[in-house]
């Protein structure tokens, strides 16, 4: 059996554990009487709000809750804190930044607004219509990140919870598009991230933990929430855990439970069913295994944008063997460095932004019956092997004596061949029996010919390689002396050279339960649930495929964490 | 181990309690080795001689110099703040109560606030000898 088809298995089996526990719960309260609700049984624990997740979304979500004189406690299923947040970069995108505002840039609300609507719904956008081409609910959940995100990214450096540098010359992800008018200035990073601001998520895990236990907010570790009870009047009244050590307890929340357990990358079920690529997986926390999706189910939710993923190419042997160390692929480096599909061919700009380089992972060939790219392969000569090696960003190519085990080699370009069918061959169970073409190496060739005929006049007439000013941001480092275009460079006529294998993954999912734009969970009706939250990735974001800019993932989450806490707390207090 | 004793009683009990002290040692060291395989192996490995992941091997760690496996490319942020240290109970500890704290800027991220947790951990680390 493959490890997918184990991982099915075991999710399933979890699931029905789950199932039979809360069945086993209802079977007790039966026996202590029918009318009794199952927020009559006994609780182990109360809080006044319980946050169910410790990364990105739950750090914040408890900090602002506490600050507002609640009983807080995190629940985190990992061994300890962090979650996805602690291996990002953790830029956070905050439209009309209080350093943009004092330094004059401009980022009016309607200008953001057509931005976004422009990215969010392609399709529909239309710049004269009142809504922009956006539903209701987009609108306002695009509106509410304006808005919030700035108060919300002030009081958690004013509490010196997430201090913060400005990236004033950081520019947006389609800085050319006459829609966006504040092209850059709306990143911020946490304040001691590295010059190269690769490393920020363990700056921010750090700050945002010191604060929370400062604060007494508790952080209780290998706790995983299985179920939400729901008593009499259909409020979320807590939830059930299942620990580490094998026990299981009941958490009552005085006012709310608010949902921050990431969204579903690592359950192969979920990916399979909902995502309309077959992705191997992604740079997510391992513990992110749709934990909400399943959990809420029972609750009658609307599930929306089930359909997307915050994306990035992943090397696909670390996606295999689930690497929980494994970053995204956010900076393929290299200028001597092209990528091609099994026929050897070069089919899309190597230097796209990660987000939208992955749907060419998973074209369909329709008349061939097969994902042409679904395994793609970089490869690079001794140049770029000297020269543009990085251990940061995910970059493919590494500094000599780092983790190189995704590296395969050759003296030759058809021994690299023959190395890159190898590996292949032993992933054939996983890529569908994937293999080079026969006419691999005479493709690969004349590919190459064409790439050096263009990387000498320093530009791509064939897919406009450096052409956007994102990406000579994510392109790293190249030789010192280079000028022209530096995102190109021929590759050198003889060996060694070397390849990677590289698919299409996730960061995270950004489906999940729709909620309103304080972060309330709603039902079929459209009504919240009382007392039940989500924020981040576990609950839908409104973003549908785009991904505005860096950090266009953390900016909002820590504007829904600052509006999920202000409505909480106003939840009248269940005695 | 219960029905044991009761089938022979006539057994001393100091020999039974002996072997009550080892079983109850068993016992404690799968339960820490639960734990540690929960909360390390997602980046490290555990047996002798063991690759490294995104964080070095851990076979004998107690007892060795701080940034000395040869095969692991350590990060400035943990070279900075450990080397020149060995690792002891104390040491390891501080690290697992909050590593940034210990080494900010380390590739590592983790705390535990859970002074039984930290203790199941450490007792399995130790036992890699």
């Amino acid at each position: 059996m493959n490890e997918e088809k184990q991982k099915l298995e075991l999710s399933r089996r979890n699931f029905m554990k789950a199932s039979a526990a809360g069945t086993a719960v209802a079977a007790l309260s039966g026996v202590a009487g029918r009318a009794m609700a199952s927020d009559e049984l006994p609780f182990d624990r109360e809080h006044d709000i319980v946050v169910v997740g410790g990364g990105g979304s739950g750090l914040p979500t408890a900090l602002f809750s506490r600050w507002l004189g609640n009983d807080v406690v995190i629940l985190e299923k990992a061994g300890s804190p962090g979650g996805t947040a602690a291996k990002a970069a953790f830029w956070y995108w905050v439209p009309n930044n209080k350093p943009m505002r004092d330094a004059g840039m401009v980022d009016n609300k309607d200008d953001y607004m057509r931005y976004v609507a422009r990215l969010t719904r392609p399709q529909s956008y239309d710049a004269a219509s009142p809504k922009l081409g956006l539903s209701d609910w987009e609108y306002e959940m695009c509106e509410a990140i304006y808005e919030s995100a700035s108060p919300a990214a002030e009081l958690l450096a004013e509490r010196d919870a997430l201090p913060y540098r400005h990236c004033p010359d950081v520019p947006d992800y389609w800085s050319e598009l006459p829609e966006d008018k504040a092209k850059k200035g709306r990143v911020l990073v946490p304040k001691e991230a590295r010059p190269s601001m690769s490393d920020g998520g363990r700056v921010a895990i750090r700050t945002l933990t010191a604060a929370a236990k400062r604060d007494g907010v508790q952080i209780r570790t290998g706790e995983r929430v299985v179920k939400v009870i729901i008593n009499s009047k259909g409020e979320a009244a807590g939830v059930e855990v299942e620990t580490e050590e094998g026990t299981r307890e009941r958490v009552k929340a005085r006012k709310a439970v608010i949902f921050a357990t990431g969204g579903f990358t690592h359950d192969p079920e979920l990916r399979r069913n909902f995502l309309n690529a077959p992705v191997y997986g992604g740079c997510a926390a391992l513990t992110n295994e749709g934990d909400f999706i399943r959990i809420s189910s029972d609750l009658g939710v609307q599930l929306r944008n089930m359909n997307y993923a915050w994306s990035c190419p992943i090397l696909l042997e670390k996606a295999l063997a689930k690497d929980g160390s494994m970053s995204g692929i956010f900076t393929m480096n290299g200028d001597s460095m092209l990528m091609v599909n099994k026929y050897g061919k070069r089919i899309v700009n190597e230097k796209t932004v990660y987000n939208e380089m992955v749907p060419t992972f998973f074209q369909w060939d329709g008349d061939r019956a097969e994902y042409p790219n679904l395994v793609m392969f970089s490869i690079w000569d001794q140049q770029a092997q000297d020269n543009c090696s990085s251990d940061e960003y995910g970059s493919p190519i590494v500094p000599k004596g780092g983790n190189d085990r995704h590296v395969v080699r050759g003296e030759t370009l058809e021994e690299l061949a023959t190395n890159i069918a190898a590996r292949l061959d032993k992933h054939a169970s996983d890529i569908g029996g994937l293999k080079l073409s026969a006419d691999f190496n005479l493709n690969l060739k004349a590919t190459l010919k064409r790439f050096n005929e263009l990387a000498k006049k320093g530009k791509d007439l064939d897919f406009h390689r450096g052409e956007l000013a994102i990406q000579g941001v994510f392109t790293g480092p190249v030789k010192s002396n280079r000028t022209g275009n530096l995102t190109m460079y021929p590759l050198a006529a003889k060996g060694p050279y070397y390849a990677a294998l590289i698919t299409g993954g996730n960061l995270d999912t950004k489906g999940g339960p729709k909620t309103n734009s304080v972060g309330q969970v709603l039902n079929n009706a459209n009504a919240p649930i009382p007392g039940l939250y989500g924020v981040g990735n576990c609950v839908a974001s409104a973003s549908g495929r785009a991904y505005w800019a860096g950090g266009s993932t953390l900016g909002p989450i820590i504007a829904f964490a600052y509006r999920a806490a202000n409505q909480a707390h106003k939840e009248a207090a269940r005695s | 181990m219960k029905p044991f004793i009761r089938r022979t009683p006539a057994l001393m009990m100091l020999a039974a309690s002996i072997g009550l002290v080892d079983i109850a040692r068993a016992d404690d060291l799968a339960v820490a080795q639960k734990l540690a395989t929960n909360h390390c192996a997602v980046c490290h490995t555990f047996d002798k001689g063991g690759p490294p992941g995104q964080g070095p091997n851990l076979f004998g760690l107690i007892g060795r110099k701080a940034a000395s496996e040869t095969n692991f490319t350590y990060s400035d942020g943990y070279s900075k703040a450990m080397t020149g240290k060995v690792w002891d109970e104390q040491m390891l500890d501080a690290w697992l109560t909050d590593v940034q704290a210990v080494a900010p800027g380390s590739a590592m991220v983790y705390s535990q606030d859970d002074p039984a947790k930290r203790q199941k951990i450490i007792t399995y680390i130790k036992s890699l000898h």
